[in-house]
């Protein structure tokens, strides 16, 4: 296959996993910010700094207001990570290659594209018909997810598809739990308050396995098993690892090569990593370092990955 | 709805519904049941049509502050038809055409008996800027060079059909003549059923067979792509949908590589050898060694893979030569000198404007003549001398007599007007048609309709797509 559509179909996958992130959260963070009660006001901080491009002054100025949090968020063009603008990439990849992805695949991405560019979006966010809004966004981008599925053709073009969504897919929940955890001063073993953790937990859409999971647990370190090391949690660490690691042999298998090698063994140190890392040894002290490290790792991989098979201009 | 009452005919024009006193036989079917519909009922179907090719993509960009807006190219829902009698003669006249093109082009670029035997003069060949000296002498698989046309027809006040000019290099559109088939599938399914209409959608699939044929000899297996400059080209959708329909590979030009005189495409797993190139890229812009040295979108080394037949480039190199609007003039001699035939599809008179005696009747009878630059396409560079200021034909004047080879002139004519759905009721518009047709070594195939194009806005006649134009769904019935 060709580089530069190995390299468009990576980056379309990845756009479109990053915008079903974005959303998960942002819908999760709306409702929950209606419920002023729980820890007292529930500002937009955590998501403007974790999701946008905004400045500290910026995010100052706008954390308090939903409605401005929601178009910063998701229509913005000032913001390089808005909805918009990241629903525009995913196109502009999907645009060059065209010919390889199905006709089914481009209509769902392309119909995404036009919806999000609707000039009455801005004011129907700030009214009551919000969650609904959100609700429609997400669910395109869960229909993109099974028309991909399954219309698009297995192959090398698939793996390269997957290998972007799940890299995108481990980021976001290393960055999500480190932010989470940064907030919490990386107290692991404190009571557990599930209040608390709703709000990540729901972002992963990992609230109701937990509560099935961990029902007897009252510690909060059930959370950090469950986000980096439950193999049964679609958006855990290890489970998107052990994905990249089975379609990254789908893209290696049929070249025998010393460059494929080391970008195995570049991955093998980075699955061993959480493989067999007992959650004890994570503490308040070790689980920051810890956390940045994965992430390292990950960029590292991605860095070799992107070397090995998209240099072509 | 009173359909004829708002039907404003122009007279003096051929008009391909009414002709004057009653709807022609073949309009009858689709008159009547047009008849059945309420003005709301095909405003709906005409949304319906717009939601389609907006949601397929088929759009182009307009650029305005820094957000670009999507358009769709407008589409017209009443489809033009055809019968198949007429069809049969336009068939057999462009596949007469073509056989003298081609014939042409083998001829110019090589022994050039055409030239010696004074039926072309030499000096317009020699004036030509798309004579590519560079091709002169490379043998072209099978002695094909025109595989993709599009020669535009039109129909006179006489209801005669007349050649207004040969697309030969790599002319566009083909996917709305799909494209608009497919779309009123969805609008008028029963219609459609109802009328027999002949088939359009397998132009893919014969196309595809053509590339496969063009290959060198010996290989079993070869690899064919389609060259485009990329996503910001207009044509950009055509591209990708004619690669998808064929199942064949779009690259640009910096997949490409050229090695040992070999191309190459660049892929996860090396580097894979290319053997026809379906090149949607002007012949200046292919390999920035032989022709434009700046150009970013083809292939260092290209020329020499083709020259040493490596490759195929569809369609030739060179063409451009033959779709000249000057050199258009000498195509009915081109037939009668090949083929030692009469030309079934008549040309519309041209008058060159280097010839002194031909530029002053030109002048003369300014109100009645259109300009054109002999290389531009797309309706640019035109004087339309019964709309020209006397400002702007001042200016004419003067860049026609600093560089008269360069302009040619036709008689205006009226282009024949079929019905279209404007603002809620029927309207007279003016339209052309391109009918596709492709050359293999088995002969021209013409797939039975193309492209009509019609000039929406009231009166205009220029029916290309950057002056207001749009297209519609072409019937060929029996």
């Amino acid at each position: 296959m060709l580089s530069r559509i190995a390299d468009s179909l990576f980056w379309l996958a990845r756009y479109m996993e990053r915008a079903e992130g974005l959303l998960r959260v942002t819908a999760t963070h709306y409702l929950l910010s209606l419920d002023k009660d729980v820890n007292g006001a529930l500002t937009w901080q955590s998501v403007l700094e974790t999701f946008t491009s905004a400045t500290p002054a910026e995010i100052e100025a706008t954390k308090n207001q939903t409605a401005e949090a929601l178009k910063l968020l998701l229509t913005s063009n000032s913001n390089s990570n808005s909805l918009k603008v990241i629903i525009s990439k995913a196109r502009e990849n999907a645009r060059g290659i065209q010919d390889y992805i199905t006709k089914e695949v481009w209509e769902e991405v392309n119909s995404f594209y036009h919806l999000i560019n609707q000039p009455s979006l801005d004011k129907r966010l700030s009214s009551y018909e919000a969650a609904d809004i959100l609700d429609m966004f997400t669910r395109h981008s869960v229909l993109y997810t099974g028309i991909t599925d399954i219309t698009m053709a297995r192959g090398t073009g698939w793996g390269f598809m997957n290998l972007g969504k799940y890299i995108e897919r481990c980021f976001e929940t290393i960055v999500l739990t480190n932010k989470h955890y940064q907030m919490n001063h990386y107290k692991i073993h404190e009571n557990k308050d599930i209040m608390q953790w709703r709000q990540l937990l729901m972002s992963l859409s990992g609230y109701e396995l937990h509560l099935k999971t961990y029902r007897s647990s009252a510690d909060d370190h059930d959370v950090l098993d469950q986000v980096l090391f439950n193999e049964d949690f679609p958006h855990s660490v290890v489970y998107s690892l052990g994905r990249i690691d089975r379609h990254l042999q789908d893209v290696t298998k049929r070249i025998v090569s010393e460059e494929n090698a080391a970008l195995m063994r570049c991955f093998g140190r980075l699955y061993s990593k959480v493989k067999h890392t007992d959650l004890d040894t994570l503490n308040n002290q070790t689980l920051h370092p810890y956390l940045e490290d994965l992430r390292g790792e990950v960029l590292q991989f991605t860095k070799l990955l992107s070397q090995q098979f998209f240099s072509y201009a | 709805m009173g359909f004829l009452d708002q039907y404003d005919l122009a007279p003096n024009i051929w008009d391909e519904m009414y002709d004057h006193h009653q709807i022609r036989d073949h309009y009858q079917k689709v008159f009547h049941s047009l008849e059945q519909f309420d003005v709301s009922a095909l405003q709906q179907k005409d949304r319906l049509a717009g939601e389609l090719f907006m949601n397929q993509g088929i759009t182009f960009t307009v650029y305005s502050d820094d957000a670009g807006i999507e358009r769709i190219f407008p589409f017209d829902i009443i489809p033009r038809i055809i019968t198949g009698k007429e069809w049969d003669h336009i068939e057999m006249g462009i596949r007469q055409r073509l056989k003298a093109l081609n014939l042409f082009l083998k001829d110019i670029y090589n022994e050039q008996q055409i030239l010696k035997d004074k039926v072309v003069p030499a000096a317009l060949i020699a004036s030509c800027p798309h004579y590519t000296r560079e091709v002169f002498g490379i043998k072209v698989p099978h002695d094909i060079y025109v595989h993709i046309s599009g020669i535009d027809l039109i129909r006179g006040e006489d209801g005669q059909f007349y050649v207004l000019e040969d697309n030969l290099r790599t002319p566009s559109g083909v996917s709305y003549m799909l494209e608009n088939r497919e779309v009123t599938k969805r609008i008028f399914p029963e219609l459609l059923a109802a009328s027999h209409v002949r088939r359009v959608s397998n132009y893919p699939l014969m196309l595809h067979e053509i590339l496969l044929q063009m290959a060198p000899a010996q290989i079993s297996n070869p690899s064919v792509v389609l060259l485009t400059p990329g996503i910001y080209n207009s044509a950009y959708y055509e591209h990708a949908f004619l690669a998808r329909m064929m199942g064949i590979t779009l690259v640009e030009g910096r997949d490409l590589v050229v090695d040992n005189h070999k191309v190459y495409m660049k892929t996860t797993e090396g580097l894979e050898q290319v053997h026809v190139i379906y090149r949607r890229i002007d012949d200046e812009y292919l390999d920035p060694l032989g022709f434009k040295p700046d150009s970013a979108l083809g292939v260092p080394g290209l020329m020499n893979a083709y020259r040493v037949g490596n490759v195929a480039i569809v369609n030739a190199i060179g063409n451009g030569v033959a779709d000249d609007k000057a050199v258009y003039a000498y195509v009915p001699q081109m037939i009668r000198y090949y083929l030692n035939e009469e030309p079934i599809l008549p040309n519309v008179p041209t008058y060159e404007l280097n010839d002194p005696e031909q530029r002053k009747h030109v002048f003369d009878n300014i109100e009645k003549m259109v300009i054109k630059r002999t290389n531009q396409s797309g309706g640019y560079g035109m004087v339309m001398g019964n709309k020209v200021t006397p400002e702007e034909w001042v200016k004419a004047k003067a860049a026609i007599e600093a560089d008269p080879r360069s302009f040619i002139a036709q008689p205006i004519i009226k282009l024949s007007t079929v019905p279209c759905f404007i603002d809620g009721t029927f309207q007279a518009r003016h339209v052309d048609l391109r009918p596709y047709a492709l050359c293999g070594p088995q002969g021209v195939q013409i797939v039975p309709g193309g492209l009509t194009r019609v000039a929406l806005r009231k009166d205009s006649l220029i029916v290309n797509s950057s002056q207001g134009g749009g297209s519609k769904d072409t019937w060929v019935i029996d």
